[in-house]
């Protein structure tokens, strides 16, 4: 019975290999009805098999003492409903933005590939489950970024292969040492590894977990390991960039996540000059990427910066170790998908329709795409935080949470940061918002005439928006359960 | 089964080649028809032997003193000749479409079948000196396979080899000597053979004899910096350099080194020694180097080549933890790289056979040219890499275990090499996969028109080599605690 | 078995006069009457050989009407007839193997003088085997010396002139050390006969007095010796006596002339100076270095030589080394390894010789490596007997310098001290080794389309039973060696 839990890992990855190799569509048609059916189907058999399925089942034996595990808890529905609502309508999206690409059912052969993988990540029950699932994360979202074959994408996709690996290598290293250490790898709140054995290797296990963290975090782009990201997300066809910014990154927060709360424990951590310098790097991570959002003139690459910035505010709530802050995190976690991908997806939008790359070429846009700049104006409120959109409650809880842990130093400096973070997002994203409605003198006024997208782009847009305003002003939904699931961690 | 058939799968293969070029000459048409059959006879043989060993081994004739010539089939014979056997009848399938283009078809396979047969003499020996002879032989018959185009450059390639190999070999010597001198027999023991009241004072010398022993094989397993003869080596014919150089030779100077490790000296002896971390640092250095050489490399099979030098380099590491789950783990690793390394060589000989071309920035496109070639050369670059799935996954998880388990400080730095290795390897590897599917904009497919895939007879063994590391990563349990076994000495 | 006692002194006396009676033959009959007597000697010490085998006693035999201390004696135990058929044996196959070569490059005319010397040179070696007085090893040192040079300058061109010139300074250098030496125990002993010498010198060092003058005239002897047999660094004139002289003149003074002055001082260690006094002078620390550094000068040389026959040259500077090295350790496993390697490189060096030079003759005269490309598959045979040679020179097993090498490292272990660097120098050798023997074993086997005027040589009849002797030869010294071991070590016991 709990082995349904398989179909919706299995099912996508073989139709896309079947895609790649043995189906050739010669028309769009027949592609579209295929990928939409298998989007579709495997969204209900999905969130069906973890509603319904509340225990593990071991899948096979890799090894005698690492078995392949899947289970589904809180946190682990949480990424996989995420995945699968970005997952629909980015398809949806791609219906429209891919008429204008070539190699098209490559694209579709991965991105349904990419869906079951995402999946298993979701619904690992174990850290070596989790590892295999990484990888071939890693691996089969590399044809997606160098999907259109320029110079810049190919470069873009080996510096992002070669980063993800060295942070995945990092990683594996703490997984050795846990895999010999550990009562066993399954995830359990609040750590597997006996506090007596803790006691006796500490150094060994705070360098192993740093490093586990270090590794980690080179997915969600923190620094000193972003470098990837800003090159890999604009160099990806749009909405390719935004599923990357969205879900794949969340991939290493997810396993940040498992690791220091569900395997090492967070106990063991707190106070240590692992957990300092976690939160050093995040902060530095939020102003650095701000700033660097803010002097950046290619639209998709000041998304990149942001994206980096805004993953460090999720790092840093999880380094403070604290339910409050957790909450945030993973309030903010869901905030940023909405927001990052409409963000993409405008920006994809408006590339499709108008071919131009850059902000300053965009004045006056608003006039011909208006849906389009609404939605995009109200998702940037939320990023910055301005009330009533997600992204305020989220940093309200974050801000919150680090004043309480009373930690020295850090519980105001956060804070701090976030705000000045705050004002440089708004520097960034709102120019584009106010160029393009008040465009003032000058401007070519015909441009951007009747440039506004088909429907199939305006609705995602439309949808992440709503979003983001519903969760903002009936927060008190997701906060309980955020915050059981939280408390449940520690 | 009788000890005789220990003696027959070892000398059958030797006068089989050797007679290889009467039938040449005389029935061209059966000389294929004969060499399969004799190389497919002859692994049918060893398997069945693996399946009923013999009780005891056979000696064949007393040398001087109380040295003989012996065979015996142990565990650790049992991994190395089962894994040769099982290798070589693919390898010459293969070779047989190679050398349809190349001259001298004969003298080649003379040796090639030889060299089958000096192998498993390695994999059998009983004792130390049955081991060195087959070892010296082994370089005496693989040189003139190196040497097999007779261009200048394998020509120097093949004085290279051989001076190093003897030289490795002289080295060697000297720890035989040792053995016989200090130990209470020259059979191969696992625990070691020495005698504590033999050895009286004298550990440092024997250590630093051990050093020497040790290296001198490693000459034949690509150990910094008795290396560079590999890679130079990579001028003969693919089958030579994917089995001998991937396979028998390099893998023949692993097995003389566990063999000189566990066996002879043992680890009790050699463990917590001077000898024992110069030789980690050694070993973790050449990783290393191998890995870097590697990606500077545009040479494909030279790429290759320094690649083979790395991956040696791990095995060895499992051998110097010197614990019973470093030697299983060295063990794993043997098995699974010679997969690894076979495919991959066999797919570069495939695109150097179809088209001729040998550095990798020739290859740009060829994927969509030769689908099956660069599927299988994929699964072998990740596997490589060591993605969890395959086999490279659970050699290192073994290696990584090993090393952890043996609380040695030094060795948990040896698997941070493994790891940025494993990162050097993806590099080097999927570098060559991504121009070969995403070849840049504006790629010109008619400029590659006349590439495409080999026929059945390359293609069969690549296709069992993809099958068999699939295997090895998803249902690898039996292998490896069947090596765990062995590193016991319950098998 | 009266009779068989006899025998030693009647190979010497038939040797010499065969000498005497080639100087009336003209030269078909002097071949035949020097091969009748090289295989009469031969079976004669076999036969002597047997005998000493089985009764295991070493037997003294007086020569002339005065018995000892003051007449002339010959001693004679399994050892010293093993020996005198090697050399028998080696001198056959060497004659037989160069024998078109002798006919090609000396004169008519002079073809008879050349038995005569090997005449000369066969009596000298039988009595420097047999002998047990020192004064007649001394004139019998000088008579092989002399034959020697002859048997160098008999092909008479510039090259072999100078050759034998330098020779025959060295070698007197050598032999008057020798002399001078002699005479010193002379006058302190009184004694010319071996075990008494042998007696006086115990005597002399268990008194303590002439300390002094005993250590110098045993390093004279020795030093004597040494020059003669090409010890580095006394052996400048060995590439060129070689390398130019006609190939049985290689062959034999490579395998049996400096052998025999060797043998000879084995024998005086035994026999005179005595096991201990011998090991517990520091000539024995002397003697392993200059042996250690002749390993290795002596392959050093050979690889920057281009001429086959002078790298084969430099390569007996190096074996010769590798016998000095043994005596150096000072244990008596040392000694049965360097008698083992005096059969060994004997076996080994003649074989390389007569095989070099059927290569040379099938690339049209060419001693240079550029013109021997692919010689190998000119002259098959020659090209299998030259990798033979090679492979038992680097040492690969089945082969005789396989076991040359195990009885030397077996011995090295055992020396207190000596060990670790006997052990590297003769690995650093095995691979100086393998570099130029290599080498040319892959040179001579890589296919040319050059074509070369190939005279009928290679294919005689002789010629190839010649090659498949010495290549049994060295196959059974490698592969049954331990009754060859047991007999040299039983031999050096019943030495003394």
């Amino acid at each position: 019975m709990n082995h349904i839990l398989l179909f919706p890992i299995v099912f996508p990855i073989l139709a896309g290999i079947m895609l790649l190799t043995v189906i050739k569509y010669q028309n769009r048609k027949p592609l579209l009805a295929y990928v939409g059916t298998v989007l579709g189907v495997n969204a209900l058999w999905g969130l069906f098999a973890m509603f319904r399925v509340s225990e593990g089942v071991t899948v096979f034996y890799l090894t005698k003492s690492l078995p392949i595990y899947l289970k589904v808890d809180t946190v682990g529905r949480l990424f996989a409903s995420l995945m699968v609502l970005v997952w629909l309508l980015g398809g949806l999206f791609s219906f429209e933005y891919m008429k204008h690409e070539k190699n098209e059912q490559r694209f579709y052969g991965f991105y349904l590939i990419l869906y079951g993988v995402l999946f298993g990540l979701d619904f690992s029950g174990n850290l070596i489950t989790l590892y295999l699932f990484y990888e071939f994360m890693t691996l089969t979202a590399l044809p997606l970024v160098l999907h259109t074959q320029t110079k810049e994408a190919v470069m873009a996709g080996l510096k992002y292969l070669f980063y993800s690996f060295a942070g995945a290598y990092m990683a594996l290293f703490g997984v050795f040492f846990i895999g010999r250490y550990a009562k066993t790898l399954e995830f359990t709140p609040g750590g597997v590894i006996d506090p007596s054995v803790f006691r006796e290797n500490e150094t060994l296990f705070f360098v192993v977990a740093m490093l586990m963290i270090l590794g980690f975090s080179v997915k969600a782009g923190m620094f000193p390991m972003h470098a990837w990201l800003t090159a890999a997300h604009p160099a990806a066809p749009g909405p390719a960039s935004a599923v990357l910014s969205g879900i794949i990154v969340k991939g290493g927060i997810l396993a940040l996540i498992r690791v220091v709360y569900e395997i090492i424990g967070v106990d063991f951590l707190r106070g240590s000059w692992v957990q300092q310098w976690w939160m050093i790097l995040s902060l530095l991570t939020v102003f650095l990427g701000s700033l660097l959002a803010f002097r950046e003139p290619v639209l998709k690459k000041r998304l990149a910066y942001s994206t980096v910035s805004q993953l460090s505010y999720i790092l840093f709530g999880l380094s403070l170790f604290e339910v409050q802050a957790m909450t945030g995190s993973l309030l903010h976690i869901i905030a940023h998908v909405f927001i990052k991908v409409a963000l993409f997806f405008t920006a994809a939008a408006i590339i499709y329709m108008t071919g131009c790359k850059r902000v300053e070429e965009l004045r006056g846009v608003a006039k011909g795409m208006p849906v389009t700049m609404w939605c995009y104006t109200i998702v940037s409120l939320g990023l910055i935080g301005i009330p009533p959109t997600s992204g305020f409650i989220s940093k309200w809880y974050l801000a919150e949470g680090a004043l309480h842990t009373g930690i020295p130093v850090f519980s105001w400096l956060g804070p701090v940061i976030l705000l000045l973070s705050a004002l440089l997002t708004a520097g960034y994203l709102l120019p584009l918002s106010m160029r393009g409605f008040f465009p003032g003198e000058g401007y070519d006024a015909g441009r951007f005439a009747g440039k506004e997208p088909p429907l199939s782009m305006r609705v995602p847009l439309l949808i992440f928006a709503g979003l983001t305003l519903g969760i903002g002003l009936f927060p008190n939904v997701f906060t309980n359960i955020l915050s059981a699931a939280a408390d449940f961690l520690m | 089964m009788s000890r005789l058939w220990l003696c027959f799968v070892v000398v059958f293969p030797m006068l089989a080649g050797l007679f290889a070029p009467l039938v040449y000459r005389k029935k061209q048409e059966f000389f294929r028809a004969y060499l399969g059959i004799s190389v497919l006879l002859n692994s049918v043989l060893v398997w069945l032997l693996l399946f009923h060993r013999p009780e005891a081994g056979i000696t064949l004739f007393y040398f001087t003193g109380n040295l003989t010539i012996a065979f015996e089939l142990d565990g650790l014979g049992c991994v190395f000749a089962g894994l040769v056997s099982f290798l070589w009848p693919l390898a010459t399938l293969y070779s047989f479409e190679y050398m349809a283009k190349e001259e001298h078809e004969d003298i080649f396979f003379l040796f090639y079948t030889m060299t089958y047969g000096v192998t498993l003499g390695i994999a059998l020996a009983d004792n130390f000196l049955t081991m060195y002879c087959f070892y010296e032989l082994l370089t005496l018959v693989t040189v003139p396979l190196v040497m097999h185009t007779l261009t200048r450059e394998a020509i120097l390639a093949s004085r290279k080899y051989l001076c190093y190999s003897i030289g490795g070999a002289a080295f060697a010597f000297i720890g035989m000597i040792f053995i016989i001198l200090y130990g209470s027999t020259t059979d191969f023991v696992l625990g070691g053979v020495l005698e504590p009241g033999k050895i009286g004072g004298k550990e440092n010398i024997l250590l630093l004899v051990y050093i020497f022993t040790f290296l001198g094989f490693g000459v034949k397993a690509a150990i910094c910096p008795f290396n560079s003869w590999l890679p130079q080596a990579g001028v003969a014919p693919t089958p030579v350099t994917a089995l001998l150089h991937a396979v028998a030779v390099v893998k023949s100077g692993a097995f003389a080194a566990m063999r000189v490790t566990y066996y002879s000296f043992g680890t009790e002896f050699l463990r917590g020694s001077f000898a024992q971390h110069f030789l980690m640092v050694i070993v973790m250095f050449t990783i290393l180097y191998g890995c870097s050489m590697a990606l500077k490399e545009t040479h494909l099979k030279r790429r290759l080549a320094y690649s083979t030098i790395s991956n040696l380099s791990y095995i060895l590491f499992g051998v110097v933890i010197m614990t019973p789950l470093g030697l299983g783990a060295a063990l794993t690793h043997m098995v699974c790289h010679a997969f690894m390394k076979i495919c991959s060589f066999f797919c570069a000989g495939a695109i150097m056979h179809q088209t001729g071309r040998h550095y990798i920035h020739e290859l740009d496109g060829f994927a969509r040219r030769m689908p099956r070639v660069f599927a299988i050369f994929t699964v072998s670059a990740v596997a490589l890499m060591g993605a969890p799935g395959l086999c490279g996954f659970i050699s290192k998880w073994n290696l990584a275990a090993a090393a952890i388990d043996s609380g040695n400080v030094l060795a948990w730095f040896g698997i941070g090499c493994l790891l940025a290795s494993a990162l050097l390897t993806a590099m080097y590897m999927l570098t060559i996969v991504v121009r070969g599917y995403f070849p840049g904009e504006g790629f010109d497919y008619d400029s590659i028109a006349d590439v495409k895939d080999p026929n059945f007879r390359m293609l069969l063994p690549l296709l069992i080599f993809a099958a068999a590391m699939f295997l090895l990563g998803i249902h690898s349990q039996p292998f490896v605690d069947l090596f765990m076994r062995v590193a016991q000495g319950s098998f | 078995m009266e009779m068989i006692l006899n025998f030693p002194c009647l190979c010497i006396l038939l040797t010499m006069f065969s000498a005497i009676i080639s100087s009336a033959l003209n030269r078909r009959w002097a071949r035949y009457l020097n091969t009748f007597v090289v295989t009469l000697v031969g079976i004669l010490s076999a036969a002597v050989l047997m005998f000493t085998l089985t009764s295991g006693k070493s037997y003294v035999y007086q020569m002339g009407h005065f018995p000892a201390p003051f007449g002339n004696e010959i001693r004679f135990g399994s050892l010293e007839a093993g020996m005198a058929l090697f050399f028998s044996v080696i001198m056959l196959l060497s004659l037989n193997g160069g024998r078109e070569k002798i006919r090609m490059e000396i004169d008519p005319g002079k073809e008879k003088l050349y038995y005569i010397m090997i005449n000369l040179l066969l009596s000298s070696l039988l009595a420097l085997v047999y002998t047990n007085d020192i004064f007649t090893a001394y004139v019998f040192v000088e008579i092989n010396t002399i034959s020697a040079c002859g048997m160098i300058v008999i092909t008479e061109h510039g090259r072999t002139i100078e050759a034998a010139t330098r020779y025959m300074i060295m070698s007197l250098l050598g032999s008057g050390l020798f002399l001078i030496g002699i005479c010193i125990l002379y006058d302190m002993t009184g004694h010319l006969l071996m075990e008494y010498l042998y007696t006086s010198i115990s005597n002399i060092m268990a008194a303590g007095t002439y300390r002094i003058p005993m250590m110098v005239a045993i390093a004279l002897i020795v030093v004597g010796l040494a020059i003669k047999s090409a010890l580095f660094p006394f052996h400048a004139w060995l590439p060129d006596a070689y390398g130019y002289s006609t190939v049985s003149s290689a062959a034999m003074l490579s395998s049996l002339v400096s052998k025999g002055y060797i043998f000879l001082l084995i024998k005086l260690i035994y026999r005179v100076i005595g096991f201990e006094v011998f090991f517990g002078s520091r000539i024995i620390n002397v003697l392993f270095v200059f042996g250690l550094a002749g390993m290795i000068m002596g392959s050093v040389s050979a690889i920057r030589e281009n001429d086959i026959r002078r790298m084969i040259s430099y390569s007996s500077v190096a074996q010769i080394g590798y016998i000095y090295m043994g005596f150096g350790l000072g244990t008596g496993a040392g000694m049965v390894a360097s008698v083992f390697h005096i059969l060994s490189h004997g076996a080994t060096k003649s074989l390389l010789f007569v095989a070099a030079v059927g290569l040379t003759d099938a690339s049209g005269g060419h001693k240079e490596f550029d013109e021997l490309t692919g010689a190998a598959y000119r002259n098959r045979l020659a090209g299998a007997a030259f990798l033979v040679g090679a492979l038992s020179m680097v040492g690969i097993p089945l082969f005789s310098g396989f076991i040359s090498k195990l009885l030397f490292a077996q011995a090295a272990v055992q020396s207190q001290g000596k060990a670790l660097a006997a052990l590297v120098v003769l690995a650093v050798s095995t691979v100086l080794n393998a570099i130029y023997f290599m080498k040319t074993v892959i040179r001579i086997y890589t296919p040319t389309d050059k074509k070369y005027e190939v005279t009928a040589f290679g294919y005689k009849v002789s010629y190839a039973i010649t090659l498949g002797c010495f290549i049994l030869l060295n196959l059974l010294l490698g592969l049954f060696s331990q009754p060859i071991t047991n007999w040299i070590t039983q031999g050096l016991t019943i030495l003394q």
